[in-house]
């Protein structure tokens, strides 16, 4: 929205120490987030009103050779090609060193002097589009001999020293009233701490305000005409208002009459992004930027036709499955049945409500009479009929805020006053009903302020604060403060609505800051949140992987090339993107399909992991009806089996947990080979799968080796860990010996192992490490040799070479029982 | 040999499929429809057959062993690295957690009522569209912003209350929303949302956390400064700008739009079975990518989920 600091001053005496500077910079702060301000007098510098004093065509051409007069010593040559332009005319001048208007802030178009067909031509006399008020190229702009006189500064005739703000509708979403210029300069005044003075607007003997009721204007309008009024769902329309007038009784010529002159109120429209458009229009628009309250008019004799009655029926309704509607631009719309509201003559719809006017009611030369409309929509239904119809006017975006209903018929008399000399010139007033003008009142106490602001305002000044914007107050017992608010406000229901009135009104930056005060108890740890960090910490800094992060959403195609049942994801149905289709089941998937264009980008060796929630049906739902998820840890790295198990392993050991390894036999993670893949327990529950990516997944991908490890955190966060850790300590020298065995292909390297150490641990007081050396095959594939290093020590002596060779023959008696043979 | 017996089936459908040109022209296509089930029922047959041969030849390996026969341990590689909207996060729930902060995450997908109607957004209401929300089938959201958990934390600790003491949560995680990704737009981000709750908690004290939050998060003593905002679940509802700090190219001129706050509005109390009123309190919520983009001058928010390592190898 455009709002015009020029017109809010007419509103709005502002005190003269507050700049320009200083007024943008409240409203940003207390009112409503200002995207940007344009200001108009650099576009508009040096332009001039000027009488062209002579005019002669050039013959051979469309062109005419013009002296002006532009208030200045000597008279000015301009050639014009404009077929209107004629001796003795107001015309607008731009002199050279002018920027053309319509190119400010983008190619910014400098005139000069130069010659056209021979002759000198200093700058140019302008058309409406080319000062950026109107889209009309067909001539140039005729002024009001009797508004402006040759030599005017332009700008200053015509209001355009202006600033215009660039206001961000969606921070006035609960506001209407905000949305027309009175409402605006309202709260201006609000915030500036002037009592706000409503503009009245004389109509005959009525002064029309914004609180005039339908009663008053029904009492002054003639009653010549019928017009029934019909609202089958005041939930749909809880206020229609129509008022009928004739296009003579206006003193216009035809209903599609324009100002031949330039006047202030296409101005008055251009500065808010509108065009003028016709006498009858404009009014109704000029209506809307003023109150907020947009309005329409129906060619009266049209509506009759297709009503086939003899008096007009306006009736409103949603609309019914199958009905079509052709609008004003010419385009025939299928009805949304239920969601789309219409205005129908009798029983066919002639207009989408708020939205755009239909084709056959359309107001033409031969118009005689005008249906003026002016009325409230619901805004959930407006918002529906905006989206299903991709109509975003100046009109509409108001009516999805919810105009209030006390608004309508205030606004017709404005639109009426415009046009006609007196209410007696409306031929006929009708309203839907008569709503229930209950006013909506708040009680609170100062306290209740205070206390949710922190702050110490007087009663004195929230009754000031609150009256400048309209609000009537009444001061009870003990600071309590009843508070009615204006018609207009739609917005206020509860007592918290009025603190925030006071608070932004006065100034949110004026509250003193202070921090709540707290008992001394620490914050509760959060386990799964302090657990990611740890493992964190491990994987980035010990082991030399890379935290990625990915989509939560997958396709189904992912889904299906690495064999997940895409059946038991949750569907995204709405999704913009097609890549996004369902809610992924593990975090494998995503890492693998990261893989390839890292490779492809040099990287040869390198570990991936990530955290993150997964779901699935098969979870089912929570207490709550949600679904379950959990969150999981998945790694992935160019290695194989080994490289994954170690760093699972290694995870394992800094965590102080012990992750053991079985026989795969898990349906989820479908994508690991199962026998070169191990579930993962702990505390004796399976909490996911460690192990290499199946070939057949891995061409889908392009990556030719891929192994790694998917485990549920849930299952991990609150397992007990063993902090106590025996580190083998001995002040006695350590004895290092390697074993080699030969053993049979098929023996475990584990149960190997697993024999050593049951021997080692028999001894006493005896403190020992192991560790695999090598793991030999050669020709031989029935037996491989598997190499250990073993260190030990007494925790009490120096071992002697009797007792060495005793423990290293109680070890080979331990794993010859397995078949190993001591090489 | 199953896999024979299968191709040998699907041979013998396409013969009996080349009948179709005797049958009675309007049977023909009822007698397609039927062949093609069948045969799309046998090709997906031999694809598993296939897939089941193939991970047949998969050669086992020994799980307990260290590494592979005739293999050397893989050494680790000396450095890796964290994302930086997670070290972001920590950084950022470090500083609430030493005021006194406790930490929830948000479950990324939820339902309709902790996404809206609990946060007091009427059935309808235009406001929701302007979460650009996905959904799935059965009408579950994945959250649009952390407030969806707002509603859970004010249950799980509003006990503390009826004891005296408070409810102060912070609520860190990812958050989506339903737009088409360029380079200032995600529909995958993060955000953290704050609330407190108590017996007595004003708006002063609200900009009070935020400057010290600021203050401590830029390690300078900052201005801030409000503008109105509209959000349904607080009343009064403000947004917060901060001075652009020195760490940032800062000169005390600019300021940074960071986040959306108000006081709770009593239906989200209530919501909650919180007594609106005898207990008051404060929200907020900001993203956390931007602040990472300010941080490392990062033009382009598609990084972030990239999955790219020499984007990532920097952090």
């Amino acid at each position: 929205m455009l709002v015009s600091l020029n017109e809010i001053k007419k509103l709005v005496k502002i005190p003269a120490e507050v700049s320009t500077e200083e007024l943008v910079k409240l409203i940003g702060s207390r009112l409503v987030e200002v995207e940007g301000t344009i200001d108009l007098s650099k576009k508009y510098k040096g332009i001039k009103i000027v009488e062209v004093v002579s005019c002669e065509a050039i013959p051979e051409t469309h062109l005419h050779l013009c002296q002006i007069n532009a208030g200045e010593k000597d008279l000015v040559q301009v050639v014009c090609g404009a077929p209107n332009v004629r001796k003795g005319m107001l015309a607008v001048w731009l002199r050279p060193g002018c920027i053309v208007p319509q190119t400010y802030g983008g190619e910014n178009f400098e005139l000069g002097v130069r010659k056209m067909r021979g002759h000198e031509s200093n700058g140019m006399l302008a058309g409406l589009d080319e000062i950026d008020l109107g889209d009309d190229h067909s001539g140039i702009v005729e002024i009001d001999p009797k508004f402006a006189k040759a030599g005017d500064d332009f700008a200053e005739k015509f209001g355009l020293n202006d600033i215009i703000l660039d206001i961000e509708n969606k921070s006035l979403t609960h506001r209407p009233d905000t949305f027309g210029l009175i409402g605006f300069a309202r709260e201006v005044a609000g915030i500036l701490g002037i009592k706000f003075k409503e503009p009245t607007v004389k109509f005959g003997n009525l002064d029309i305000t914004t609180t005039l009721s339908a009663d008053e204007l029904s009492e002054n309008v003639s009653d010549a005409e019928k017009v029934w009024v019909e609202v089958e769902d005041t939930k749909l329309c809880p206020r229609y208002t129509a008022g009928v007038f004739e296009v003579s009784g206006a003193g216009l010529k035809n209903a599609l009459e324009i100002n031949e002159y330039l006047t202030l109120d296409d101005v008055f429209l251009a500065k808010a992004g509108m065009r003028k458009i016709s006498k009858i229009v404009d009014a109704t628009n000029i209506t809307m930027l003023l109150t907020g309250q947009p309005l329409h008019a129906f060619d009266y004799d049209k509506f009759v036709k297709v009503g086939g009655l003899d008096e007009p029926k306006i009736v409103v309704r949603a609309a019914k499955k199958g009905e079509k509607l052709k609008l004003l631009d010419r385009k025939e719309i299928e009805l949304v049945e239920k969601d789309d509201i219409v205005i129908c003559s009798n029983e066919t719809p002639v207009a989408l409500a708020g939205a755009m006017g239909g084709e056959e009611t359309e107001i033409d030369e031969n118009t005689k009479k005008v249906i003026l409309e002016s009325a409230t929509f619901s805004l959930i239904h407006e918002r529906k009929m905006q989206m299903a119809h991709g109509i975003f006017s100046e009109a509409i975006t108001r009516f999805t805020k919810g105009q209030p209903e006390a608004g309508t018929v205030p606004a017709l008399a404005r639109c009426a006053a415009m046009l006609l000399k007196t209410p007696k010139d409306i031929v006929d007033f009708e309203v839907s009903e008569t709503f229930a003008e209950d006013d909506i009142s708040v009680e609170l106490y100062l306290k209740d302020i205070n206390d949710l602001l922190g702050t110490k305002y007087t009663a004195l000044e929230v009754t000031e604060t609150l009256e400048n914007v309209g609000f009537k107050v009444m001061s009870g017992e003990d600071d309590l403060i009843k508070v009615i608010a204006p018609n207009w406000r739609t917005d206020i229901h509860i007592k918290e609505d009025i603190i925030e009135e006071v608070g932004r009104l006065r100034g949110y930056d004026n509250i003193p800051m202070n921090l709540p005060l707290r008992p001394f108890i620490g914050a509760d740890r959060n386990k799964l949140f302090d657990l990611k960090r740890e493992i964190r910490g491990i994987l980035s800094d010990r082991i030399g992987a890379n935290e990625v992060l990915t989509y939560s959403f997958v396709s189904k195609d992912l889904q299906e090339k690495v064999g997940e049942d895409f059946s038991e994801s949750y569907e995204i149905v709405n999704s913009i993107s097609p890549e996004l289709q369902v809610f992924r089941q593990s975090i494998i998937p995503s890492l693998i399909d990261k893989m390839y264009e890292n490779i492809r980008s040099g990287y040869k060796d390198f570990t991936l992991y990530e955290f993150n929630q997964v779901t699935s049906k098969k979870l089912g739902l929570t207490e709550e009806k949600v679904p379950e998820i959990e969150n999981h840890l998945a790694l992935i790295s160019t290695g194989d089996f080994y490289d994954a198990k170690n760093k699972l392993e290694e995870l394992g050991k800094r965590l102080n947990l012990e992750f053991k390894l079985e026989e795969n036999n898990v349906k989820e993670f479908p994508y690991f080979e199962r026998v070169r893949s191990a579930k993962v327990m702990l505390s004796g529950e399976t909490i996911g799968v460690v192990g290499e990516i199946k070939q057949r997944v891995l061409r889908g991908f392009k990556v030719k080796e891929a192994a790694g490890f998917e485990i549920n955190l849930d299952e991990v966060v609150d397992v007990p860990r063993n902090i106590v850790k025996d580190l083998k300590l001995s002040k006695f020298p350590f004895v290092e010996r390697d074993l080699t065995l030969k053993v049979k292909a098929e023996m475990e390297y584990g149960a190997l192992e697993k024999a050593i150490l049951e021997a080692l641990g028999k001894e006493e007081k005896l403190v020992y490490k192991l560790a695999p050396v090598s793991i030999y095959q050669g020709i031989d594939k029935s037996s491989k040799n598997i190499s250990f290093h073993i260190s030990f020590s007494n925790t009490e002596k120096t071992l002697e070479s009797s007792e060495i060779s005793d423990i290293m023959k109680s070890i080979e008696k331990k794993t010859s029982g397995l078949g190993a043979l001591t090489v | 040999m199953e896999i024979e017996k299968l191709k040998e089936k699907l041979k013998e459908l396409n013969q009996e499929y080349a009948k179709i040109k005797t049958i009675a022209v309007e049977e023909r296509k009822a007698f397609g429809i039927e062949m093609n089930k069948k045969k799309q029922e046998i090709l997906a047959k031999i694809k598993r057959a296939e897939e089941a041969a193939e991970d047949a030849k998969a050669e086992p390996l020994d799980i307990t062993a260290p590494f592979d026969i005739n293999s050397k341990k893989n050494e680790f590689k000396t450095r890796g690295s964290k994302h930086p909207l997670m070290t972001e996060l920590d950084h950022v729930v470090d500083i609430y957690q030493a005021m006194g902060f406790n930490v929830m995450e948000p479950r990324q997908l939820d339902d309709e009522f902790h996404m809206f109607d609990s946060l007091n957004f009427s059935k309808g209401h235009p406001a929701r569209d302007g979460y650009d929300t996905f959904r799935t089938s059965e009408g579950f959201i994945p959250i649009a912003h952390t407030s969806a958990m707002q509603n859970r934390a004010l249950s799980a600790y509003k006990s503390r209350l009826e004891n005296g003491g408070q409810i102060a949560v912070v609520i860190p995680g990812r958050v989506f929303r339903n737009e088409d990704v360029d380079p200032t737009h995600e529909h995958t981000f993060y955000q953290c949302e704050g609330i407190y709750v108590a017996k007595e908690a004003n708006m002063g004290e609200l900009l009070g956390i935020f400057k010290n939050f600021f203050e401590t998060y830029y390690g300078q003593s900052l201005k801030i400064k409000t503008q109105p905002g509209y959000f349904p679940f607080t009343e009064p509802s403000f947004e917060l700008l901060v001075e652009k700090p020195k760490s940032l190219g800062g000169k005390g001129d600019g300021w940074l739009e960071l986040l959306g706050c108000g006081m709770i509005h009593p239906n989200v109390l209530k919501a909650a079975g919180i007594d609106s009123e005898h207990y008051k309190g404060f929200a907020w919520g900001g993203g956390i990518d931007r602040l990472v983009m300010m941080k490392y001058m990062l033009n382009d928010v598609r990084y972030f989920e990239s999955g790219k390592l020499n984007f990532l190898e920097e952090f």
